[in-house]
């Protein structure tokens, strides 16, 4: 007879089965009996919130409602492939915006405005820890090239911090040799003048 | 349930013998159900004493007329007084047959009635074929096959048990030994043993011995011989009044093929308790163990009841014996839709995976998270979409736009930011979020209007800022604000970008990216470098 009360259950306990007591079915039952509902009707709770997002409904039971959950979310996954490649076929044909370019004229102008110099400041914390600190103007892309350069250093950056303001950019950071020999701070201060020129 | 029934049996001592007044009902529904061995063992399996009756019925396989003494047996029959043997004991059949060992009569009557539920039930020929007067005569007969049968008949007395026995090795008999004069022996010895001095020879015939039998079971039958001993439970009949001769005016049509038990029970018009104790009698019998109903004393079963045990044997009785397969199913759910139910089970759990493989982000494997699953991803699938109508109506708007400045030729190399007409269109805040998760990364990126907002965790320690950085000048975003660093064993950043005007990049496409860069940094890495 375990037939009748597993068929009851057996679409909602898949993963117990291996643990049922068959000898101690009552206990079990009881035992666990809020626990599986719970676990039950959250499920179908789910189940309902799926169903009140797929527009298109055909049966209310359970396998219709994910049947019907899958069709849609393959729409809407061809759907967003469609919108996407037609954005990238608008994009390829666009023509190049030149807003940048404007972006950085205004923001060497700011940073006159507002009295922020450039500045590179290094001070050293530890042996081998080095805590600098770069104001900049803003240019496009600035922090990769920035970033670029003290990887090829050999410099190890952690901690990084990048803030902007009114068309000047602060970069502080932790400062890691590589090299395990002492680095001067003066040197470093040094280096990074000139990266900062360069970039 | 063999059990019980062989304990009744034996407290029931002599009380054994009742195998041979089982009611009508069994009787067509053994012709028609042994109409193959596979039923055959199937009854035997059920209840040994029917094999008995299943002789009588597998012996004859032809059609064929009946003798012309039929009738005359059933004048014999008819004269029968069934009264005289029933004692209302709590077990008519049992009663019957303890008068008839005292006297033939009870047995002949017994046998009559087979013969005439044989008459009836089974459709024209064989068992009219059975001529009652011809069984003595061809007892001795070694030649037909058949009769071998009835020299055991003749063997052992006054000994129901083993006559039940031997009639239960007679049930072993399969269709092939379809003998007439086997059944045409029974017949003549009802007949001939009607006198109640003629009880050694329907002893006889009920009694068949077990190495004879044995020998003429087929190699292959499956059907099982009981123990000779075990005393076969008592079928009740629950009423006295098995012999009567309502049966002969029963006149119940031919089942043109072997009915369910079910159906069977419905044709016996239900007026008559005793088809109807009958056949509960019959269905408990046929499916034996049941050592219930074996207790019913004299009171008339329902015709409900009849259903409702016919139900429970039914379902045992087929659950016992998965070869009859999915009979009638009476049975509860459970039987009956076994196998769909087990396919609706493995259809659900394919489209549940189906669901988890679609849905990018794949966390716990139970229903409950993969449908909460899909929903977060149909909610992100929507805002995607919105977000890619709102930048293609933009890209558009703008294209537009360059043409009619174009056209228009006033322009200086400086485009106005935003066009009046074009706020129109773009009224609508971009907003757009969604997350993605990989082995290693986890990203969440947030669109509002033109700032684009990203949080990233990654598990490994690599120095991931030149990497992105290095993808979000590819995606065109202008970082404005890095702020993040190790947590435990992770690197957690945030990037606060601006989208530069101009650019079409959508939240999935920065996230999509930003996880590729990531991957295959890590990959690149060897694992023994990030371990610190």
């Amino acid at each position: 007879m375990e037939f009748v009360g597993s068929a009851s259950t057996q679409s909602c306990i898949t993963q117990k089965r291996g643990r049922r007591v068959y000898g101690d079915d009552r206990d079990f039952k009881s035992k666990n009996l809020t626990a599986e509902r719970r676990r039950r009707e959250k499920l179908s709770n789910r189940l309902l919130t799926l169903r009140s997002l797929v527009p298109i409904i055909t049966n209310m039971n359970k396998a219709t409602i994910v049947e019907d959950a899958i069709t849609y979310i393959e729409k809407l996954q061809m759907t967003v492939k469609v919108l996407s490649d037609q954005l990238l076929e608008m994009e390829s044909s666009s023509e190049e915006s030149e807003r940048p370019r404007n972006d950085e004229i205004n923001a060497a102008e700011e940073m006159k405005k507002h009295g922020i110099e450039e500045k590179v400041e290094v001070t050293n914390v530890d042996g081998c820890k080095l805590w600098i600190r770069i104001i900049s103007k803003k240019k496009r892309s600035r922090i990769t090239k920035f970033l670029e350069a003290m990887a090829s250093h050999g410099f190890e950056l952690s901690d990084t911090n990048v803030t902007t303001f009114k068309g000047a950019t602060l970069i502080s950071s932790c400062l890691n040799g590589v090299y395990s020999y002492k680095i001067e701070a003066e040197q470093v201060k040094e280096l990074l003048q000139e990266i900062i020129k360069s970039i | 349930m063999r059990e019980r029934e062989r304990e009744r049996e034996r407290q029931r001592g002599s009380r054994s013998q009742t195998l041979l007044l089982l009611p009508d009902p069994i009787f067509f529904i053994n012709f028609f159900y042994l109409q193959n061995s596979r039923l055959l063992s199937l009854l035997n399996k059920i209840h040994p004493s029917l094999i008995f009756i299943h002789c009588f019925f597998l012996l004859q396989t032809d059609r064929r007329q009946p003798p012309d003494n039929h009738p005359k047996m059933y004048e014999e029959t008819g004269c029968f007084d069934p009264n005289s043997m029933a004692e209302g004991g709590d077990d008519g059949i049992s009663q019957s047959v303890k008068h008839h060992k005292e006297d033939d009569a009870a047995v002949s009557a017994i046998e009559l009635e087979l013969q005439k539920h044989l008459a009836f039930n089974v459709e024209d020929t064989h068992t009219q074929s059975i001529s009652i007067n011809s069984n003595t005569h061809s007892i001795h007969d070694p030649a037909n096959q058949n009769h071998q049968i009835l020299p055991p008949y003749e063997h052992s007395h006054s000994n129901w048990d083993s006559g039940v026995v031997s009639a239960d090795h007679m049930g072993g008999f399969d269709q092939n030994e379809n003998d007439q004069s086997q059944q045409s022996f029974i017949n003549t010895d009802i007949s001939s043993s009607f006198a109640q001095s003629q009880t050694p020879p329907l002893l006889n015939l009920l009694q068949f011995p077990r190495c004879t039998t044995s020998s003429m079971l087929p190699p292959n039958s499956s059907i099982s011989f009981t123990n000779p001993d075990h005393h076969f439970p008592v079928p009740p009949p629950t009423s006295t009044d098995v012999l009567y001769d309502p049966l002969f005016h029963l006149n119940l049509p031919p089942q043109p093929q072997p009915p369910l038990f079910r159906e069977l029970f419905q044709s016996i018009p239900h007026g008559y308790s005793f088809p109807a104790s009958a056949s509960r009698a019959a269905a408990n019998s046929l499916f034996g163990e049941i050592g219930d109903e074996r207790d019913a004393t004299g009171a008339f079963y329902e015709d409900g009841d009849v259903g409702v045990h016919l139900d429970n044997r039914v379902l045992e009785f087929s659950r016992d014996l998965g070869c009859i397969g999915r009979r009638r199913e009476t049975a509860g759910k459970p039987t009956k839709h076994f196998a769909t139910e087990r396919q609706r089970r493995e259809q659900l759990n394919g489209k549940f995976k189906a669901l988890k493989d679609l849905v990018p982000n794949p966390t716990k494997n139970d229903r409950a998270s993969v449908v909460g699953d899909a929903i977060e991803y149909i909610k992100e699938l929507l805002r995607t979409v919105n977000e890619l109508k709102l930048l293609v109506e933009k890209k558009r708007c703008v294209r537009e736009r360059r043409k009619r400045h174009r056209t228009e030729d006033d322009d200086e190399g400086m485009k106005p930011l935003v066009d009046p007409a074009d706020q129109s269109y773009n009224s609508s805040l971009r907003s757009s979020w969604l997350q993605r998760k990989s082995k290693d990364t986890e990203v969440d990126v947030r669109i509002i209007d033109d700032e684009v907002t990203i949080k990233l965790v990654q598990r490994k320690k690599i120095d991931c800022l030149l990497f992105v950085s290095r993808v979000l000048d590819e995606l065109q975003l202008d970082l404005h604000h890095v702020a993040g660093g190790h947590i435990g064993d992770y690197y957690s950043f945030l990037f606060n970008t601006k989208i530069y005007e101009g650019s079409s990049v959508y939240a999935g496409s920065i996230a999509n990216k930003l996880i590729e860069v990531m991957d295959k940094q890590y990959a690149a890495v060897p694992p023994t470098s990030c371990a610190y």
